[in-house]
């Protein structure tokens, strides 16, 4: 009897490891329950990638696609391979060289994790194992869009994470380029003349080779201009290009204009269209002189159309475009574009820029209820909400009904809080303000700083910084007035001058000259002004003027009502 | 020996209660709760559960997912051209915006939709069982509340159709593990035919009025039937059906425009069930909206374009003049702030705990705008501008946005009026859709625009890619989130996110 029991405890035993859990639920988390990008292959239901496998295996990558890491492969199905041997008058993958499987291979795969929401119009942001960039884009092919990879495979299969990277299953086998961008450009029936002033200046044997002396890789972009871009611009022949710019006789000669016209069209790394838009101008070979990039409604890429204004109106220079079709050509050592017309270094003397430092500011100006009528604190909110104007913290003014160029400044308590304007409140001390000027050509400058003396017991001493680099002549005195000279051409031998106009000209419109700078490059820099001593509760920022060292300074001058009066020197 | 037996008597007891307990045939009424079978008796819980289904239009119930106001203002606008992002905004939301959404985003779970959807079926299909019960409950009653459910059914499947394209249509009450089962996506027309069947039905029941004004706006009346019906019509480009809708609710003569004047915002927009209103979602001091965060906090998500005050409204510097819709309304223009949420007047912000504005469903310049857009279709281009006339002229709206269009010329009076509804429903929730309609009427003639429109909305190295993108249709429709997928076999994904 002793026996029976246990049989009852048996019993519920085994109904309660049947039952006790009778709640669970099994549910995929992930797209692949596969651990890695080699298991993903292997295990792949519909068998696609049996050659990809065989190639991995050959060789040696087994390996390291099944360890960790972070990889992302581009996994041809066996489709794209069959298509690629066919391509090649191979019968199987045997009959290719070890080293050609590996380069293929090493063309497919980052060590980098990329999905398609980081796919642009250009380049990958991370480099193949081979050494040479992927290009993405998207196409449209019967209605349905695809992502493109080198515009040689779209993608079949997006996004599949594995638990050592990312696969990108593709309908074609991805080829890499194997020639230099020299040899590109050599080889289009389109670019002879250019390819003439490459070889003679030399620089075609620095496009023709991949690593630099001391073994790195070496990258390139070349705006290459076809010959019908250089016969428009009156050059049908090489002949008549060196006649034209060659002015040493030698263009080897790194200072001849024809060499340098060569060296324009280069820029020293790897930039596609879609890297070249995303910055408003770029370096050259040419020491210091860049080209500037404008995006037209999102077509059109354009170099060196530049839009500025001087005192005699806005000027509009008409820049060359990139063909998109033929540019994005992939080289092993940098990529090519082709420019449709004639791009020569822009030869630009500098020019007097006189800058209001409110009406520039778009932000403001938009705001027809405000702009000119009346007295507003911007918000820091984010430290961004002006674009052109940086401050260290709390709100900024904007002085409306003053003796200011058009009537208004921006009104900054430096080391205080600012004044109470209208009841408006109080915006904290600033120990800094920062500004983005408009373009400046390349050129020597004086700095004149504008601007309306205020709290003449307040001394306070602010330094102005030009792209860092201090400004040493003067020091800003908001609290000083206009030394009491009579003589504008003694004054301006002291560092200073009346901005105002005749009829409201006064000790309170003071100009100091602050510094001469060397404007090294084209284009939009940062002028800065650091709160050096003193506290002064109404600094105001009306103007600065950025003057040619050669010409006349004090040849303008500025009234609230937006009028402005030529001075005979 | 006695005593063994009675042990093993015991055990076997407990083994069996074990087994039983499993397949739950122990029945016990939930002592915090009240079931099904308890419910469904009296009028009084036929009306609480109509109030509920407008409650969880608000928000989320357990609170586990985004309110659906937040996620149809998403849907309204991420894609569209008037938002930019700010400190808060978050990578999913960044995800949309730059036209990369993928199956694992969150703001494209339709689960609050569909939530509300069950509720309104639940309503439709019990409240039936209660005339049997309650005697005094009658018959035009019930009619009535089973019009309110449908209405709001239909309105939830239009937005649906309109953001996923085919969607599956789940009609009856998910009451029950039974009641589970995988059901696969109908075609957008069949979702839209549904749609239209529902409306319809629920037309003639719906009541005119409900004797107060906050139930008047914040309920399905007839009037807010026929704007349903007349929005459906002009997206399935029926335009004499769609114009009949409108007129149905302009002849009845109980709305009107709020009249440009110094408390317009405040009467139309803060304090809201203005004369103007047709369908609000009624947030109140005890049910806050999540505005507030999304655009006045620091950590905002968002802020408006700099084309919202450069380009849709323009500014007028020579005279001063505003169109009241823009700065102070809209927007705050220093700043780009989006106001309309969370503005007190024209200046002052709202405190947090305040955060209650309504979100505007349909509002009566809805209906005039919408009989405008399919005057035009129907080449009545003057009497559509005269109709957009009376919305600019209330809203003083400036000479440099408006393009003169030409009245015979059919694209550019759509056009035209395209613009002045991003200018009436600026931040609504209601541009993508807009857009969206203008680009796919007659089989897509109008793509260019939704092209040129992302060059401004996505960064410039991704232009070409999002254009080529754009040129498959089906990548204007979300894809189907991805635990649906995992849980419901039956759901076939949106080919482009394939």
């Amino acid at each position: 009897m002793k026996k029976y029991i246990y049989i009852p405890l048996v019993v519920f035993i085994a109904v309660a490891a049947l039952f006790g859990n009778c709640k669970k639920t099994d549910l995929r988390e992930t797209t692949t329950q596969d651990p890695n990008i080699l298991d993903y292959l292997q295990k792949d239901s519909l068998q696609r990638f049996t050659k990809l496998l065989a190639v991995i295996e050959k060789t040696g990558y087994s390996s390291a696609m099944n360890t960790y890491g972070t990889y992302t492969l581009f996994a041809p199905t066996d489709e794209a391979i069959i298509i690629y041997l066919k391509k090649l008058n191979v019968a199987s993958i045997d009959q290719l060289k070890d080293s050609d499987l590996k380069a293929i291979i090493q063309f497919h795969l980052l060590e980098d994790v990329v999905q398609t929401s980081e796919f642009t119009d250009g380049k990958l942001p991370s480099v193949t194992m081979l050494g040479q960039f992927l290009i993405t884009g998207v196409v449209n092919e019967g209605g349905v869009s695809s992502y493109r990879i080198n515009r040689q495979a779209n993608v079949a299969q997006p996004n599949v994470l594995t638990g050592n990277g990312i696969v990108h299953v593709i309908d074609n086998v991805l080829t890499p380029s194997v020639y230099t961008v020299a040899k590109l450009v050599e080889q289009s029936s389109a670019y002879s003349v250019f390819t003439e002033a490459l070889k003679e200046t030399g620089y075609y044997d620095s496009l023709n080779s991949v690593k630099n002396t001391d073994g790195t890789q070496r990258w390139f972009t070349l705006l290459a201009e076809t010959d019908q871009a250089l016969s428009d611009a009156g050059f049908a022949s090489y002949a008549a290009l060196k006649k034209k710019y060659c002015n040493t006789g030698d263009p080897k000669n790194p200072a001849d204009s024809l060499h340098l016209y060569v060296a324009y069209h280069i820029l020293p790394d790897v930039k596609y269209l879609a890297d070249i838009v995303m910055a408003s101008s770029h370096e050259t070979k040419v020491p210091l002189e860049v080209i500037t990039d404008k995006l037209i409604d999102g077509k059109k890429v354009l170099i060196n159309d530049d839009e500025y204004t001087t005192l005699t109106g806005p000027v509009h220079e008409i820049g060359a475009e990139l063909d998109q079709a033929n540019s994005d050509v992939s080289a092993t050592n940098g990529v090519v574009h082709r420019a449709l017309s004639h791009l020569a270094i822009k030869v630009r003397k500098p020019f007097p820029v006189y800058w209001d430092l409110c009406s520039t500011v778009s932000e403001l100006t938009r705001l027809s209820s405000i702009y000119r009528k009346k007295t507003y604190l911007f918000d820091y909110g984010d430290g961004a909400t002006l674009k052109d104007i940086k401050w260290e913290k709390s709100c900024l003014k904007y002085r409306n009904g003053v003796t200011g160029y058009l009537g208004d400044y921006w009104q900054v308590g430096m080391g205080t809080s600012s004044s109470n304007t209208d009841g408006l409140g109080q915006c904290a001390g600033n120990s800094w303000i920062e500004f983005t000027t408009p373009m400046l050509v390349k050129g020597k400058y004086k700095v004149w700083f504008c601007y309306f003396q205020q709290n003449g017991d307040k001394v306070i001493n602010v330094q102005g910084s030009f792209d860092s680099i201090p400004l040493t002549s003067a020091l800003i005195q908001f609290h000083q007035k206009i030394a009491s000279v009579t003589d504008t051409a003694g004054m301006e031998a002291l560092g200073w001058k009346w901005w105002a106009g005749a009829s409201k000209r006064a000790g309170t419109t003071a100009s100091r000259m602050l510094g001469i700078i060397d404007v090294k490059a084209t284009g939009r820099h940062k002028i800065r002004f650091n709160l050096i001593s003193g506290t002064n509760s109404d600094c105001n920022f009306d103007m600065i003027h950025f003057i040619p060292v050669d010409e006349n300074q004090t040849g303008r001058r500025f009234n609230p009502d937006g009028s402005i009066e030529v001075t005979p020197h | 020996m006695k005593m063994r037996y009675r042990l093993l008597h015991t055990i076997s007891f407990f083994s069996l209660m074990l087994l039983v307990s499993c397949t739950k045939r122990l029945d016990q009424k939930p002592s915090d709760g009240i079931i099904r079978e308890d419910y469904w008796k009296t009028k009084e819980q036929v009306r609480a559960a109509v109030i509920g289904c407008y409650g969880s239009l608000l928000g989320d119930p357990t609170n586990s997912t985004a309110a659906l106001p937040e996620l149809l203002f998403l849907w309204g606008e991420l894609r569209a051209d008037m938002l930019a992002p700010s400190l808060g905004t978050t990578a999913s939301q960044y995800e949309i915006m730059n036209v990369n959404t993928t199956s694992s985003n969150p703001i494209i779970n339709w689960r609050p939709v569909y939530r509300t959807i069950n509720y309104c079926n639940t309503v439709i299909d019990f409240a039936p069982g209660v005339l049997t019960n309650d005697k005094t409950f009658t018959q035009e009653a019930l009619n009535a509340y089973v019009a309110e459910a449908k209405t709001i059914r239909a309105l939830l499947y239009f937005y649906l159709a309109r953001s996923f394209g085919d969607v599956p249509l789940k009609l009856s009450a998910t009451s029950s593990d039974a009641d589970i089962t995988d059901i696969a996506k109908s075609s957008r027309q069949e979702v839209l035919n549904q749609v239209i069947a529902d409306l319809n039905s629920a037309e003639p029941n719906a009541p005119l009025t409900y004797g107060n004004v906050a139930s008047d706006k914040g309920r399905i009346t007839r009037f807010t039937v026929n704007t349903i019906l007349a929005d459906v019509y002009l997206w399935m480009e029926k335009y004499a059906e769609a114009i009949a809708a409108c007129d149905k609710v302009i002849n009845s003569k109980r709305f009107g425009l709020i009249g440009s004047s110094s408390a317009w915002f405040n009467t139309l927009y803060r304090t809201g069930n203005s004369n103007e209103g047709i369908f609000e979602l009624q947030f109140d001091a005890q049910k806050l909206n999540t505005f507030y965060g999304m655009f006045a906090l620091s950590s905002k998500q968002f802020v408006a374009a700099n084309r919202v005050m450069d380009m849709v409204y323009t500014t007028d510097e020579v005279n001063g003049l505003k169109d009241i819709r823009s700065d102070g309304a809209s927007v705050r223009a220093t700043d780009g702030l989006i106001w309309k949420y969370v503005g007190k007047n024209s200046q002052d912000l709202i405190a947090q705990s305040d955060s209650y504005t309504h979100w505007f469903v349909y509002r009566y310049a809805d209906v005039l705008l919408m009989k405008a857009e399919a005057l035009a279709q129907l080449s009545r281009g003057q009497e559509a501008l005269d109709i957009v006339n009376v919305i600019r002229k209330r809203a003083d709206a400036l000479e440099g946005s408006n393009t003169h269009p030409d009245p015979a010329n059919v694209t550019e009076v759509s056009r035209f009026i395209l613009e002045e509804r991003a200018r009436e429903f600026m931040f609504e929730g209601k541009r993508w859709y807009d857009v969206l309609r203008y680009v796919k009427r007659n089989n897509y003639a109008q793509i260019d625009f939704l092209l040129d429109m992302v060059t401004g909305t996505v960064p410039a190295n991704t232009i070409r890619a999002t254009q080529t993108k754009m040129k498959d249709h089906n990548s204007h429709y979300f894809p189907i989130f991805e635990y649906e997928l995992q849980t419901n076999k039956q759901l076939v994904q949106n080919p482009f996110y394939k």
